[in-house]
């Protein structure tokens, strides 16, 4: 009677513990993948409403329920990268493109614009960002801006040394260290300084 | 293996094995899945590194920083000592800081100074002593007077430049310091002297030496040399044992940086009490009005600010004043005004108030919790005469109730069951949300005051058309903005607030709720006078600040400053106390002249500028307007600067100065040693400074942000998290699926094993 018993416990817990690890890593991976995916999709959205937001130059919801809308267009030639900026920093924003932080100015105007975007998804390619790279912003009005990488700096979150109302220019913001699995509390700021507007 | 070696006989070891086995995986199967969950949350990355540099991030006040070529980076000097005189002359200030300072090395360097100065400090004068001669400073717009500066450097000329980096901020660059050579620098600044009820203050931000802190303020570098192959580089934290020590100063050293200070007070009326709360004074008096107060100790480390208090002999201060100058063809006034107070104290009317709650989806996380909190606070303030309503607003908008509700019992827990059980979600629109708060069903009833309490985090692009709302249909409601969370759009909501004849709190973490809730409830609770209107001879002709005139709350006095053509006629003032209609006038020409108030006006035009500019997004013109008023009354702001230079050059052709020509700002003469005691600059450190080119000139970090600027600016921004969970989550849902597999694979090949197993028994 007993080995029949254990036998049984013993196949449930093997399976209990493969249906677990399977169940588990198929959750884990699809919720990773899904993030992944929702700022892939999102950026075609945006992209939609930014057209939109260029063609009256009013703010333009990428879907109704979105709490944030396109500000910008950042373009990087060197990169081959183009992202619609939204509206704020927030966790909602940042989930589907690069934030533009309320407390700065607009990118073009004077003063440090702060730009921030996930490390793993909107902007992975800011570590490979050189000096005299060229960033281009499209604000609203049509225009585009054009600033050059200066240089860059590591610091902590809550000292971010950055000045809005300081220099001319934006300073492009992601998470440090860019291969870090967890979420920490440096930030990478890549500072890029206006140069002359083209039309 | 254990648990295997322990079964060696019987003939239930094959299940018994299996069965501890798959108990033992399941064991560990779980301690993964919390093992994952756990490490999730635990922060991978450690503190910087420490170096001997600071960037003007560091500095949390004035000191002379000598560049160094790690871009962005100085070495701080030694200061010698610092001298500050205040001249009092009824509610203005005239102050001069007097900072003396050495080159230790023998090169010849460039050294810039960054000091802080009260918030509404307009500062008008910079004099560079060298020997006997005193050289003036000029302003000039920001970037004539970079290039005047910087031609004067190159041709090897004594030289300084002061700039404004915040409103209360400002940094003096020297050029041309010869070695073992002192510079005298002198800086000048008005301010007017802040009034609360009888008592007069005035606060001096005390000079400290350059407080390091090194885990907070310490970034990594990150080489990035153009010409290289382009990959930044950074450089690797090294725990060094020297290290531990900065360099430069240690907080200990505090007293290397000596402050003596001297006030003399003509308070203008005869003089009661005066204290100074944070340091020990020696207090002479001088006749009835006047007294002269300097410090006990006649040098005191500058570790925290300087104030000092005073008083009138009388039971009460004079209740107005009135200050002239004419300046070109225009004349200046300063109107000082106070309500009634004191033991006639009039009861405050009870109030209606409207508390307005953002729940959109920016507000999610802590912002939420904290508008929250602060909601349910205000709500337990209330008296049971008040009455009140609670608007919630994302894209939809609900009102609690049809209208304002007494404030008790039965209605309060409605409001906070309402109030507890808000999510952050959808949209912003704030504009239908601010009309319906505006609504005001009793516009003619005076026996209330209504206020509209608004918390938001701001996020909204409509900033125009709401302005104009607030504008148009304010009435009698007045409004408070509470600006919740770290970065919350303060531009805007300043501005909402003054249109709105109220207050703007920021509410930054969950620890200030109640403290800045409660300041807030205080004056909710004390408005003096209301509806306040400045009519002046010929508005016209008049351009007066503050406008429109805000509410007084116990204690304030209403200040005006004002110019005109001439001075003359009669200001009326009229305003509203607990009711009754109050009426002030007050005849022009008899104003004492005093200099220094055309100065003042000056100052506060441009703040309104500044202020027009951040709504109205014209910065060109706002800009123009900004930079013709502080030159016309000689004032540093954002877009001008004091430049001096000596016209006689005082370093050799041959020598050249140093932050140009070493690699190293460190001179190899400077004696830490004889300055500060037994410290060295590490190797470590020195190699650092020697790589890295390029400028950030034009990227002067903010100072940390400083207790006492009332939340009005955001000072450094702090910036929001940047990395999804994707990454950890992608990782360990992989890890799982393989832990998962192999187990498969384990089961299958153990059950296979035992089946053979059995078969070979039973042969």
């Amino acid at each position: 009677m007993r080995p029949v018993l254990t036998q049984k416990v013993a196949a449930l817990l093997w399976a209990a513990a493969i249906l677990g690890c399977i169940g588990f890593g198929g959750w884990q991976l699809g919720q990773g993948l899904y993030i992944k995916a929702k700022a892939e999709v999102a950026q075609i959205l945006l992209e939609r409403a930014w057209e939109k937001t260029l063609a009256d130059g009013k703010p333009h919801k990428a879907w109704p329920w979105a709490d944030t809308w396109p500000v910008a267009k950042l373009e990087i030639p060197s990169q081959m990268k183009s992202e619609i900026v939204l509206a704020g920093g927030t966790g909602e924003a940042l989930a589907f493109g690069p934030g533009h932080l309320f407390g700065s100015p607009d990118p073009g105007k004077p003063g440090t614009s702060v730009i921030a975007g996930h490390r793993d998804t909107h902007f992975a390619f800011l570590r490979h960002l050189k000096n005299d790279d060229t960033v281009i912003v499209t604000t609203r009005d049509r225009k585009q801006h054009l600033f050059r990488v200066r240089g860059s700096r590591i610091v902590e979150h809550d000292n971010s040394q950055i000045d809005p109302h300081a220099g001319f220019g934006i300073a492009l913001v992601t998470c440090f260290p860019f291969d870090a699995r967890e979420q920490g509390p440096l930030r990478y700021v890549v500072f890029a300084e206006a140069v002359a507007d083209a039309s | 293996m254990s648990i295997i070696d322990r079964y060696t006989a019987g003939a239930a070891r094959p299940r018994g094995w299996s069965h501890s086995l798959a108990f033992f995986l399941t064991f560990a199967c779980l301690v993964l899945l919390l093992l994952a969950g756990f490490i999730r949350h635990t922060r991978a990355e450690t503190a910087p590194v420490p170096a001997g540099l600071v960037t003007l991030g560091d500095i949390e006040s004035g000191a002379l920083l000598f560049k160094s070529t790690e871009p962005g980076k100085y070495v701080p000097a030694p200061l010698l000592a610092t001298d500050v005189k205040i001249d009092v002359s009824g509610p203005i200030a005239r102050a001069r800081v007097t900072q003396r300072f050495i080159n230790p090395g023998d090169g010849w360097v460039e050294g810039k100074y960054i000091f802080p100065l009260p918030e509404d400090s307009a500062v008008d004068t910079l004099k560079m002593v060298i020997g006997d001669r005193v050289i003036e400073g000029k302003i000039k717009e920001k970037e004539e007077a970079r290039q005047i500066y910087e031609e004067a450097k190159a041709d090897g000329k004594k030289a300084s430049l002061v700039e404004q980096q915040r409103p209360n901020v400002f940094t003096n660059s020297v050029a041309n310091i010869g070695p073992g050579e002192t510079i005298v620098v002198q800086i000048e600044y008005l301010q007017t002297a802040r009034r609360d009820g009888d008592t007069f203050s005035l606060r001096f931000p005390m000079v400290v030496a350059p407080r390091y802190t090194p885990k907070e303020a310490n970034p990594q570098f990150v080489d990035f040399e153009p010409g290289s192959s382009g990959w930044g580089d950074v450089l690797p934290p090294e725990r060094d044992d020297t290290l531990e020590q900065p360099p430069v100063l240690r907080p200990e050293m505090g007293n290397v940086n000596p402050v003596s200070l001297k006030v003399s007070l003509d308070a203008g009326f005869p003089l009661g009490d005066v204290a100074s709360p944070h340091h020990e004074v020696m207090i002479e008096r001088d006749g009835k009005r006047a007294a002269t107060i300097a410090l006990k100790d006649e040098l005191v480390p500058a570790n925290k600010d300087f104030e000092l208090t005073w008083k009138p002999a009388a039971t009460k201060a004079p209740t107005a004043a009135l200050f002239r100058e004419r300046v070109g063809k225009e004349d200046y006034l300063l109107v000082m005004l106070t309500p009634p107070s004191g033991d006639v104290q009039p009861e405050a009317k009870p109030r209606e108030a409207i508390f307005v709650i953002d729940n959109s989806g920016s507000m999610s996380g802590p912002s939420m919790d904290q508008a929250k909190e602060s909601l349910l606070w205000a709500l337990d303030r209330l008296k049971p005469g008040d009455t009140f309503n609670v608007i919630r607003f994302d894209d939809t908008l609900t009102v609690l109730f049809p209208d304002a509700v007494p404030a008790h019992g039965e209605n309060l827990a409605v409001a906070k069951k309402f109030v507890k059980g808000l999510e952050a979600n959808g949209g912003t629109e704030m504009l239908p949300a601010l009309r319906a708060a505006l609504t005001d069903r009793r516009s003619g009833n005076e026996d209330r005051v209504r206020q509209v309490v608004f918390l938001t985090d701001g996020a909204i692009t409509n900033e125009r058309e709401l302005f104009s709302e607030i504008t148009s249909n304010l009435g009698r409601s007045r409004l408070f903005t509470v600006g919740i969370g770290s970065a919350p759009n303060s531009y805007f909501m300043t501005r909402a607030s003054e249109a709105g004849r109220g207050t703007f709190t920021h509410i930054g973490n969950e620890q200030q709720v109640v403290e800045r809730m409660s300041e807030l409830f205080e004056k909710l609770g004390n408005p003096v006078m209301t509806d306040i209107i400045a009519t002046w001879p010929d508005s016209r002709t008049t351009e007066s600040w503050p406008n429109p005139v805000p509410d007084l709350y116990k204690g304030e006095p209403v200040v005006l400053s004002a110019r005109m053509p001439e001075a003359k006629g009669t200001l009326t003032l009229k305003g509203e106390v607990a009711g009754e209609p109050w009426e002030v006038r007050m005849s022009l020409d008899k104003g004492e002249p005093r200099p220094g108030i055309g100065k003042l006006w000056a100052r506060r035009k441009i703040e309104q500028l500044e202020a027009d500019a951040r709504i109205e997004g014209d910065w060109e013109r706002n800009d123009k307007a900004i930079t013709a008023v502080a030159l016309e009354h000689h004032l540093v702001s954002r877009l001008t600067s004091l430049v001096a230079v000596d016209v006689t050059p005082t370093r050799p052709d041959g020598e050249k100065l140093t932050s140009k020509d070493m690699p190293v700002n460190l001179p190899e003469g400077w004696d830490y040693d004889k300055v500060f005691g037994e410290q060295t600059i590490p190797a470590s450190q020195r190699a650092q400074m020697k790589q890295g080119v390029m400028a950030f000139a034009s990227y002067a970090p903010a100072p940390p942000p400083q207790a006492d600027a009332g939340g009005l600016q955001p000072v450094s921004l702090s910036l929001p998290q940047t990395a999804t969970d994707a990454p950890a989550l992608i990782h360990s849902g992989i890890l799982a699926l393989l832990v998962g597999m192999a187990l498969s694979a384990l089961w299958w090949l153990r059950r296979h094993w035992s089946a053979t197993a059995w078969a070979r028994r039973a042969r």
